[in-house]
Parts: C-alpha cells; structure tokens; sequence
C-alpha cells in the first residue's frame, strides 16, 4: 500500500516509470507540476530550459552543490594565499631558517600595556643591580666556533614552553638582555600553566614576535601552549634539525628553557626562581624591572645582566657601549672571557 | 507527505560500491588520525616543517570539539557513512535512509568547509591526512548525489 501512495501522489512519476530513463520522465513530471502549481507562462520555457537540462545531464545536475561546495573551498585558499599572512608572524630569524609557519596560538593575550617599553631597563639600573649571587651564570660550553646565521651574526637560540614557569621566569630576563641589543615587535603575553609548580606566572611569549639587531640574531622556539590537550600541552613550534642538535649536545636531558648562545654560552633552566614573580601581574613585574632594590629587578635584570655579558663574548663585544659597562665588563670576566 | 524516495528506483552497482569505497577509506584514515591522537600526535607521516604542519593541526586547540577530538568525530562520522553506503542499506527501500545518508553526507561537507576555514585562517598550517579525509568527504557527498541522480525507476513485478 505504502508503494502504491508513493507513485500516487506525484502523478507523472508514474509516467516515468513506463519510461526507458529519467530524462523524459522528469520532464514530464515538470511540466505537469508546474501546470498544476500556476506557475506564469513567461516562466515556463525557463523552467522547462532548466528542466530539460536536468533530465538531459542528471549526473551533472546533481553534482551542482559540489560544485558549489569546491567554488567556496577554492575562494578560501585565493583569499588566504592573496591576503597574505594574517596571523601573527613569527620572529623573522626562524623563518628564514625554514621555521614552522604562523600560527594563532590560544594560549596569548595581548601584552599588557607599558610592558614592552618597560623591557628597555636603564643602563644605570642594570650596573646598579649588577651580578646578585643569587642569580645563576651561563655556562660556557667549550666551543671556540661561535654559531652565525647565513647574515654572520651570532645566533642566540631560546628553547622553551608557554606552559613552562621556568621558562617564563627566563623570558623576562632574555627580553630584556636582547632589548640592550635590538628591537622587539609583536611580543605577547603569557603564562605558565596552573596545574603546574609556580602556577599562572605572568610572562612575554616570544611566539609570533620579531626581533631585529645589528649585532646578532634571535631564534625562539616555544615548543607548546599553556593549554592542556589530553594529558599534555599543545604543541606549537618544533625545533629545527639545527635547534634539535643544540639541544642534544649541550642539553642531554632536554630540559627548558634553554638558552645557546652562539654556541658559546648555556643557560639551562630558569636564572632564578619564578617565586620572585608569584602572585605580580605583567605590568607590576615591568614596573619594578627599573627599581633595583625590588627582588624582582635583583632577579630579573641580574639574569639578564649575565645574559648579556655572554652574548658581548660572541658578538666582538659590541656595542662597545654595553660591553664596557661596568657591570657588564665585571660579568664578563667572570664568565672566563 | 513527499514522495520522492528512492525506494522506488536501484541505484547501480558501481555507485553502491563507489560510495562504500570512499567511505570505508574515510574510516581508515580516520582511524589513524584517532591513533596518533591518543598515542603521539607528532608521530604523523607528515611533514611538519612548513605550511603543511600535521602536528600543528592535530594538536591545536580546534583540535577538540565540544570536548571530543575532531578525529573522533571523524572516525565516528565516517563508520556512520560506511553503514549507510553497504550494499544492504541502498537496497533498503526506506525514505528515512535515503534522507539520512543525503544529511550524512552533507553534514560531512559542511563539517570539512568548517575545518579548512580553521586550518587556512585560525591554526595557519594544513595537516595532509586531515585533508585527505577532506577530499574523501567532499567525494562522498558527489558520489551520494550522483547515485540518487542515476537511480533507475524500478518497476515491480506484476502480481
């Protein structure tokens, strides 16, 4: 019974059944449908047209929201491949090196206001807070081949995590040691993870930042978010064989951050203890960077202020401005320079 | 109630089975894509080094959707299109299973404009068995059209 009302209702349709194929038949039951519905005359032979094309090419007439469907996948890739990159770049350096591509990465938010400016820490303030001992020195690795990118510049290469508190402490210091040399753009702001030891530790992630100098170049890597996929984090950016070779030879056991320098200098694991910025947001942590009585400028600038005096030993010591520091110079010896 | 079933009509070998191929293709790269997500994510054949960055894609926070992996999803969505496409199933003279393997098939598009769209403009990087799962949908869709198309009026025998 059910079959019968099927072929009932649509009247051709049974029409088209006597029929050798469905063009004819589909025709017909246009035709008749659009009678039945008072559909204008002047409508008619369009509608018959589009009929008929359809009973002629049903293969083809079907296929026609595909067809729509690859028209909106194809505009997509135009759009993305004329509008060029619209996510955040990433640090120059890496993509000449054949870095991973841009990316939006969930785990940033915008830095927040005053915080960059406030990474050009005075000179007077650096030598002021000079070398704390409660900041840890960079190593020297036994190299004499200072490591140069393609331009001849002694490459300083970051390897950490967003979600890494150790990392996160390391930034501060890194960012300012680098802002005595050259110019960030695009840097943002992050934090460690809250499931983590040194919970939430505000910081900058150099994801998506450029960084240019005169005096050297800057490779970052941030291997994962602070966002939690499964029981890990999500991945970010992979080290590039080169990267992946510092970190073997002088980083056995592969811990963040690390920091090459030139091939000269290490720094593996934080400077000093992220305790000094628990509890501080990012712009009260950039306020205190040019006290230096506050603990978090003893840690952060006297990280940074031994950086630096690495990074003069493979860059010729210059600028000559930095590197005859007082603070600096000091460091320097004590570096085994 | 319509009565445009395909009930009615046989839908050629070559497109029953056509469809069944691509959807139990789907399933299979769906299904590797599930592995490597629970197990290492960074274990994808895949190059990860440029635009196409499968690591990058399957380890995104678009990754997951409403708290399930989009692989799961996949797999899920793929195991359903294999059912709809078996042999039995385009032999079974039910509207309901037309209409659904049609929804099926469109919601499989719809999904994949979805997630090129995030791969090309929110993560910025192409996973290559991502795609292919793609182009598997965006083939089965075509393919289930086709097959309603080219269905043949079936007459039933005289009683």
């Amino acid at each position: 019974m059910s079959k019968s009302t099927n072929r009932r209702v649509p009247s051709g349709r049974r029409t088209t059944s006597t029929q050798s194929a469905m063009s004819t038949g589909s025709t017909s039951r246009g035709r008749s449908g659009r009678d039945r519905t008072g559909t204008g005359p002047s409508a008619q032979p369009a509608a018959a047209g589009l009929k008929g094309f359809r009973s002629r090419h049903p293969v083809v007439s079907a296929l026609v929201p595909v067809a729509l469907v690859l028209a909106v996948l194809a505009t997509m890739v135009i759009v993305k491949v004329t509008s060029g990159s619209s996510a955040p770049a990433l640090a120059a350096s890496r993509l000449a090196g054949g870095g991973t591509v841009p990316a939006v990465d969930p785990g940033i938010t915008a830095l927040a206001p005053g915080v960059a400016a406030a990474l050009e820490v005075p000179a007077a303030t650096l030598d002021n807070v000079g070398s704390p001992s409660s900041v840890v020195a960079p190593s020297r690795t036994g190299e004499n081949q200072i490591l140069r990118g393609t331009d001849g510049k002694p490459v300083v290469t970051y390897i950490g995590a967003e979600y890494c508190p150790y990392c996160a402490a390391e930034r501060w210091s890194i960012a300012v040691a680098l802002s005595r040399f050259g110019t960030f753009s695009n840097l943002s702001g992050t934090h460690s993870a809250s499931n983590d030891v040194y919970p939430n530790t505000q910081t900058l992630s150099f994801y998506g930042s450029q960084y240019s100098s005169p005096y050297l170049d800057f490779e970052p890597v941030e291997e994962a978010t602070n966002q939690v996929v499964g029981n890990s984090y999500a991945t970010l950016q992979r080290p590039t064989a080169a990267e992946s070779d510092l970190l073997a030879r002088f980083d056995a056991g592969g811990s963040i951050p690390f920091l090459d320098i030139g091939n000269t200098y290490v720094v593996i694991g934080a400077s000093y203890s992220p305790q000094v910025l628990a509890g501080l947001s990012q712009s009260q942590i950039a306020g205190q960077l040019a006290n230096p009585s506050s603990p978090v400028a003893q840690a952060i600038d006297g990280a940074a202020n031994e950086i630096t005096a690495a990074i003069t030993q493979v860059t010729g010591e210059q600028p000559t401005s930095i590197a005859n520091s007082p603070a600096i110079a000091s460091i320097a010896k004590s570096l085994g320079a | 109630m319509t009565t445009h079933a395909i009930e009615a009509r046989r839908v050629p070998r070559w497109a029953q089975f056509s469809a069944l191929a691509l959807a139990l293709a789907a399933a299979a790269v769906a299904s590797y894509l599930t592995v490597t997500h629970y197990s290492d994510p960074a274990s994808l054949a895949c190059p990860d080094t440029g635009v196409v960055n499968c690591t990058l894609v399957t380890t995104s926070s678009w990754s997951v959707f409403l708290g399930v992996p989009v692989a799961v999803l996949g797999l899920a969505w793929s195991l359903v299109m294999v059912g709809l496409t078996l042999p039995r199933s385009w032999r079974t003279a039910s509207v309901a299973l037309d209409r659904a393997r049609l929804a099926a098939s469109s919601l499989g598009v719809v999904a994949v404009v979805y997630l090129v769209y995030v791969e090309l403009f929110r993560i910025g990087a192409i996973c290559l068995w991502c795609t292919a799962v793609h182009v598997l949908a965006v083939c089965l869709f075509g393919m289930v059209l086709a097959a309603r198309a080219v269905a043949r009026p079936h007459v039933p025998a005289p009683v």
